[in-house]
């Protein structure tokens, strides 16, 4: 294991974890049940940690991602109704992301809105085809990391960390009405989504293939699945507990994904502002070129064609075309004027309802001695793995019904 | 007298205004306190001023997007929210507070009733 | 003995991914093709890749939306390319040779040859 490949991976899966809807969901968590879900991004932290390594192992083992493996394990028709889902899920997240990252620079530079769209969707467009896939992962992932800058303002605007300790305990806060039972009851489902996002999956067993892993890179495997996941999540949880801190006491529960960089401008001033707005930047865009590569990688892998930044563009043509295809009609999306929060919101609906056939197959995948050898799950993988399974299976039949009773999570 | 029962759905959903409203009067009041926030840390001197004008911005055409959206705008909490808006943009802090407030107020009012 | 001795159909080759020679992608089981008959040795003959497998694996209106798409174009791999059954099926020519790699290399004229580091 390579000590400074290992820190750099880690580093990258630190900068690399928040993404749009966490930024929303965790600020809005935080000004309306305090510190109270501190606990949902635990869980799925831990989820995500369990469900990454899985999809590196196979990677690193068998020698091929999870959507490839995985039409082989639920056959074509299936595979084309999951193939289907992701792709609509992941789209509706890639726009998100764009239209995040048109917003930022907005408050960065005051330009027209559309026209930072379209110029976002160049700058990633041309990042994914110069630089090769190592280079693209770890820009975005450490450029990333000034979203430090939220730790920083948390400790800095000194919480009550012994209630911030406790929200990582499972709770219900108690006396809530029954409507604010079902915004809870969103919010949970909301975050967990939004952690657990398909696309990261995908996203991680292909980077795994471009990487060449192999049996050797299994502990690197996990200790990027555990510590720089679990890391990345302290960004999310600061920025929830900054706006218990900080909103939650005026009557804020922010409705404009700028809010988010108050808790770094309340207490650092301009420059905690700058950093927050920059670190955002990064972290969306970083989640901009994922969620658009995950889609081509889904594409390609399922039909066999050859895929992957490891190449050059020409020799993975099909593959191209499709990530060019998807970031073009995610501008399209974010052109139409539809709101980013509203995006935010639909890509977490739809991606939890599509999760557990993601995960499913990626469980058998990893149980299988077959593909895995001495590899494959032991008692600790398969027991959290089925454990978290039904765990996203419950959140995915509630969602659309939590959404619809509480106006998604508008009370 | 089977058709009856469609109808009395659509009155009973039409008679619900100030509950079909609710979202929006709680996104208004939230609008209007991160109105007054942005403004406060403003006047502080700890935010640039392309985002200050910039959140500005959005935080009207977001409040624009609810008071279009509300059933009853011809309300108590339809006239809370136009007057917040017609606010200027560097409107004191306590200002906008009062109108998020008064909107706060109502929206537990609604949520109690 | 052949990669194909005791092999079962579904659940070890259809839907896996195939490589060739020189360990490029080049499509997927999408069918296979049979000889034989009831009460006697059936035998693989060759798998079959590309979007006309698909017909008689899906709900006819799924087939024709596959079709409108993708068109009904069938590669034949004949049994005897086929090298090694695993996580993936291995063969022994180049994708080219056995009718694979036909769209991509079509593809492949349309995307410019600079810029990637």
């Amino acid at each position: 294991m390579n000590p400074l490949e290992l820190t750099l991976g880690i580093m990258t899966a630190v900068g690399g974890f928040v993404d749009i809807s966490e930024l929303v969901f965790a600020a809005k968590a935080g000004s309306m049940f305090g510190y109270a879900l501190i606990w949902v991004f635990v869980l799925g932290t831990i989820g995500m940690s369990v469900f990454g390594e899985m999809s590196g192992r196979v990677a690193a083992i068998a020698r091929q991602p999870v959507f490839s493996l995985m039409r082989h394990r639920l056959g074509l028709k299936l595979g084309l109704i999951t193939l289907a889902g992701s792709l609509i899920s992941t789209l509706i997240t890639c726009a998100a992301e764009v239209g995040g990252m048109a917003l930022i620079l907005n408050y960065l530079t005051g330009l027209p809105y559309a026209l930072l769209a379209i110029a976002s969707v160049v700058a990633l467009m041309a990042s994914m085809w110069i630089l090769p896939f190592q280079w693209i992962e770890r820009t975005y992932g450490l450029l990333g990391l000034m979203m430090i800058v939220f730790a920083l303002a948390l400790v800095a605007i000194h919480p009550p960390w012994a209630m911030v300790a406790s929200g990582m305990i499972p709770q219900v806060p108690r006396g809530l009405s029954p409507k604010e039972l079902l915004t809870f009851s969103y919010f949970v489902v909301a975050i967990l989504s939004a952690v657990l996002f398909p696309y990261e999956s995908y996203f991680y067993s292909s980077g795994g293939i471009e990487e060449g892993w192999g049996p050797k890179d299994l502990l690197t495997n996990r200790v990027t699945c555990t510590v720089g996941f679990g890391l990345g999540s302290l960004l999310a949880i600061s920025i929830l507990a900054a706006s218990a801190q900080l909103f939650g006491p005026i009557n804020v529960s922010p409705e404009i994904p700028g809010s988010s960089a108050l808790e770094a401008a309340i207490p650092f001033g301009r420059g905690g502002l700058l950093l927050a707005l920059l670190g955002m930047l990064f972290a969306v865009a970083g989640a901009a070129v994922e969620t658009c590569m995950s889609n081509a990688y889904a594409v390609a892998q399922f039909f066999g064609w050859e895929w992957g930044r490891h190449v050059k563009p020409w020799d993975a043509p099909r593959f191209t075309l499709a990530w060019i295809a998807v970031m073009l009609l995610a501008l399209l999306i974010v052109l139409t004027g539809v709101d980013v929060m509203s995006l935010v919101e639909y890509a977490a609906l739809f991606s939890i309802i599509v999760l557990p056939l993601t995960y499913l197959p990626l469980m058998l995948l990893a149980n299988d001695r077959s593909y895995m050898r001495e590899h494959a799950n032991k008692w600790l993988a398969k027991g959290l793995g089925w454990l978290f399974f039904v765990i996203v299976t419950v959140a995915a039949i509630a969602a659309i019904p939590l959404y619809l009773l509480t106006s998604g999570g508008q009370g | 007298m089977r058709w009856m029962l469609p109808v009395g759905l659509a009155l009973a959903a039409c008679s619900k205004g100030p509950e079909a409203d609710l979202p929006s009067i709680s996104q208004a009041r939230s609008l209007g306190a991160e109105w007054a926030l942005v403004n406060e840390q403003a006047n502080a001197g700890k935010l640039t001023k392309t985002y200050v004008a910039a959140m500005r911005k959005s935080i009207r055409e977001q409040l624009q997007t609810r008071a279009s959206s509300l059933t009853q705008p011809r309300s108590p909490y339809g006239d809370e929210i136009a007057a917040l808006m017609a606010e200027p943009d560097s409107a004191a802090p306590n200002a906008l507070r009062n109108h998020a407030g008064k909107l706060k107020q109502i929206e537990d009012s609604l949520e109690s009733a | 003995m052949s990669a194909f001795d005791h092999l079962k159909i579904v659940s070890q080759l259809l839907d896996l991914p195939i490589v060739d020679r020189d360990e490029r992608s080049c499509g997927v089981v999408d069918d296979v093709e049979l000889s034989g008959a009831a009460g006697k040795e059936t035998r693989i003959e060759a798998l079959l890749v590309g979007p006309g497998a698909y017909e008689g694996r899906m709900p006819a209106w799924m087939y024709w939306l596959v079709r409108k798409i993708a068109g009904d174009r069938i590669a034949r791999v004949p049994a005897d390319q086929v090298i090694e059954i695993g996580s993936v099926v291995k063969v022994k020519s180049g994708a080219e040779k056995l009718g694979l790699h036909l769209v991509e290399n079509k593809v492949r004229a349309w995307i410019p040859r600079k810029g990637a580091l």
